[in-house]
């Protein structure tokens, strides 16, 4: 098999939203037994960049970052299993998400954990309405990088800033870089909070926690 | 021509966008998402009115509402909401087609009237917003407008209706984290009203609450919804569907689905008091899908508005409306969109229109926004007067007077007539310029933009509100008191 065309009809399936066709390419480098880490760098990887290009062209708007995050995971599913079994792992950190407790909004959450897994982040959703102590004890738990997390409701913003603080008081600040979200959310807020910054959309989100993971991340790159 | 001369009537703007047929249709999906799909009800006392009506319960509150019980529940809701102003006098008569001006809450930001700079929302920005308001005569109702960052989260909402009802006599639209600090308000409410019984018959307050898209009600919003139909307490209970993102992004599913979470919070409320006060409507708003940002300037949100008018008249349930910008100053777009969406509320006949100065997509308030749209709803309610066709307006004798060929100098101005009707024919603007070019500069050429905000410090400056009697204040201080211990540490419920 011609490698270059086959990422390159890989970049066409997720630059085109087909799905089944994305998942069928997947399963190729399965049964050609090809080196998974490369397919999903230099096949998936690029294309999801190619659709995050055409968005900051204004071509793709968020339905095409998401359809697009969406098939890349199908084929992910079929890939990661492989990989893990070869020992190797392809990411650029685990980060956990969620939703403050006292607060069940969640679109604004998934907008941001479908573009990083699509990036080739390791995503943890913890779901809606999580205590703060929860959202430590998985940090620890799953061994992340980074946490997200989402506060729309203005009442339940102070949750983000009592999350920062029981990282202080538990000596686990270090461990996590902590990254907020919600519409009120703004960079005095970030600063107010202390923790580690914001992003204004999902796609400026993913360049954000892997600028601030580069180098640091117990993922493997 | 069948016209009788000596008729009067008026010639009065107005728009519908549904005919009878769509609206029974979208009635009609709306029922069959009660009824089949189900809506999630996170409230265990939610769920006990619900299922005592006789709604099927599934996956412990996963709730199907039979359409007679939604159709009696529709029938309950009064058509009619008297809303009083602080002094107990009346102040606006939610029904029909009346539509009222206020403003909103929460805005975790402001554009400091001094410095032009945005910054972190104080209190003070909510005691400014309530004078500026008062002042205001075509702002019919106040809230807190800022969210206000200097004092404890957990008793913002109590220290906003302090702040509010010191500083304005006009109707409060409220918000509040949840159903324990909702009381402390009420309380507050009671002790200025003169007691529980006088605030139920004359309330002055409208406590706003949503539920979240799709079709759930979380268990803090039904929590404050059955507390206000328990207490007579007048409702606004608003779902938001942000078009592509928590619903269709098609207008007709989003306004469908919509309806189904607006509805369903309408049964809950009558099942709970039969006859209580509630205001419905919703806000099916696009997500913009480049900026990933809530649009509040659309033209689609004209269009939904417009939607649930028709819906609600046909309901005969009091609806509210949704206005403001998504620009960050008063440029030229938040003239645009703030005039737009004013404008067309009142043609929808939308009863409670609120968020009008809103400013950056609900997150963004500026007193002199206030005022800008003050001036903008002033002109709006001229033109929704329309104009009265009679003998006497149409002044046929005087145009025969005035003739080329009985008068050579014809001129209407010294005429009785036209004394007696120019003050109510002719809108006069406050702040927008008519002034001939030379007289604007000389007055230094400044913009609608700057002179809306030289008046705000104007208003701040001089207008001093009705004051509340001492013995209130002193009680409301010691309620808000009790609340900050009270409410110290307190989780409130999703």
């Amino acid at each position: 098999m011609n490698k270059g065309r086959y990422f390159e009809e890989i970049s066409d399936a997720i630059v085109n939203l087909e799905e089944g066709r994305a998942v069928e390419l997947a399963e190729r480098a399965i049964t050609g037994d090809m080196d998974v880490l490369e397919v999903i760098e230099k096949g998936f990887g690029t294309a999801i960049n190619k659709i995050g290009k055409l968005w900051e062209t204004g071509e793709y708007f968020l339905p095409e970052l998401m359809l697009g995050g969406t098939i890349v995971q199908r084929a992910m599913d079929v890939l990661l299993p492989r990989l893990k079994a070869q020992g190797k792992a392809a990411t650029f950190g685990k980060v956990l998400v969620a939703t403050i407790e006292g607060d069940i909004h969640s679109i604004g959450k998934n907008i941001v954990a479908t573009m990083l897994s699509a990036n080739g982040f390791e995503v943890v959703d913890l779901g809606v309405d999580v205590p703060v102590e929860r959202i430590i004890a998985q940090a620890i738990e799953q061994d992340v990088d980074a946490i997200g997390v989402s506060a729309l409701l203005t009442t339940t913003m102070p949750g983000q800033k009592a999350l920062v603080e029981a990282m202080v008081t538990k000596g686990v600040r270090d461990k996590f870089k902590v990254f907020l979200g919600g519409a009120a959310v703004n960079a005095e807020w970030v600063k107010h909070c202390g923790a580690d910054g914001y992003a204004e959309n999902a796609i400026d989100a993913v360049k954000l926690i892997k600028e601030a993971l580069r180098g640091s991340s117990k993922g493997g790159k | 021509m069948g016209n009788d001369a000596r008729k009067s009537s008026v010639a009065r703007p107005r728009y519908r966008l549904l005919d009878d047929g769509q609206i029974e249709r979208i009635h009609a999906t709306t029922l069959k998402i009660l009824e089949e799909t189900g809506v999630r009800v996170a409230d265990p006392e939610g769920i006990r009115v619900l299922e005592e009506a006789g709604c099927a319960v599934e996956k412990e509150d996963i709730v199907r509402i039979p359409r007679g019980v939604v159709e009696a529940c529709i029938e309950s809701a009064p058509s009619r909401i008297d809303i009083y102003d602080r002094k107990g006098e009346p102040a606006m008569v939610l029904e029909g087609r009346n539509s009222y001006f206020g403003l909103g809450t929460d805005l975790p930001t402001t554009v400091d009237l001094e410095t032009g700079e945005a910054r972190r929302s104080v209190l003070q920005d909510v005691v400014n917003a309530a004078r500026v308001a008062d002042f205001c005569p075509n702002i019919d109702f106040i809230a807190s407008f800022a969210l206000p960052g200097d004092v404890p989260t957990n008793t913002m909402y109590v220290e906003c209706f302090k702040a509010e009802v010191e500083n304005s006599t006009k109707p409060i639209f409220f918000t509040a984290a949840g159903k324990d600090d909702l009381e402390y308000i009420a309380r507050m409410a009671r002790a200025v009203a003169g007691g529980m019984e006088a605030l139920r018959q004359k309330p002055f307050l409208i406590h706003y609450s949503e539920p979240v898209a799709p079709l759930t009600h979380s268990k803090g919003a039904v929590d404050k919804l059955l507390f206000c139909a328990e207490n007579g307490i007048p409702i606004c209970y608003i779902p938001t569907v942000l078009l592509g993102a928590s619903g269709p992004v098609t207008l007709a599913g989003g306004i469908t689905q919509a309806n189904a979470e607006a509805l369903s919070g309408i049964v809950m409320h009558q099942l709970k008091k039969g006859g209580a006060p509630i205001v419905s409507g919703w806000a099916v708003v696009p997500l913009d899908m480049k900026s990933m940002t809530y649009c509040y300037g659309s033209p689609e949100v004209r269009l939904t508005n417009a939607a649930f008018a028709d819906i609600y008249h046909h309901y005969e349930i009091p609806c509210w409306g949704i206005v403001g910008t998504d620009s960050h100053v008063l440029d030229q777009q938040a003239a645009m969109e703030h005039a737009f969406a004013e404008l067309l509320a009142a043609m929808d006949g939308a009863n409670l229109i609120h968020d009008v100065g809103y400013l950056g997509q609900g997150l963004l308030g500026s007193p002199a926004s206030i005022v800008m749209c003050d001036e903008i709803v002033s002109y709006i309610r001229r033109f929704m007067k329309g104009f009265e066709i009679s003998e006497e307006t149409l002044a046929l004798d005087l145009i025969d007077k005035n003739s080329p060929l009985k008068a050579p100098q014809a001129n209407f101005l010294a005429e009785r007539h036209t004394l007696k009707h120019f003050r109510t024919e002719i809108w006069r603007p406050a702040v927008c310029n008519r002034d001939m070019p030379d007289a604007w500069r000389k007055k230094g050429g400044k913009t609608y933009g700057q002179r809306v905000v030289e008046k705000a410090r104007e208003i701040l400056k001089h207008h001093s509100p009705a004051s509340l009697d001492p013995g209130v204040v002193k009680v409301l201080a010691a309620i808000v008191g009790e609340a900050r211990t009270g409410l110290e540490g307190k989780k409130f419920n999703a």
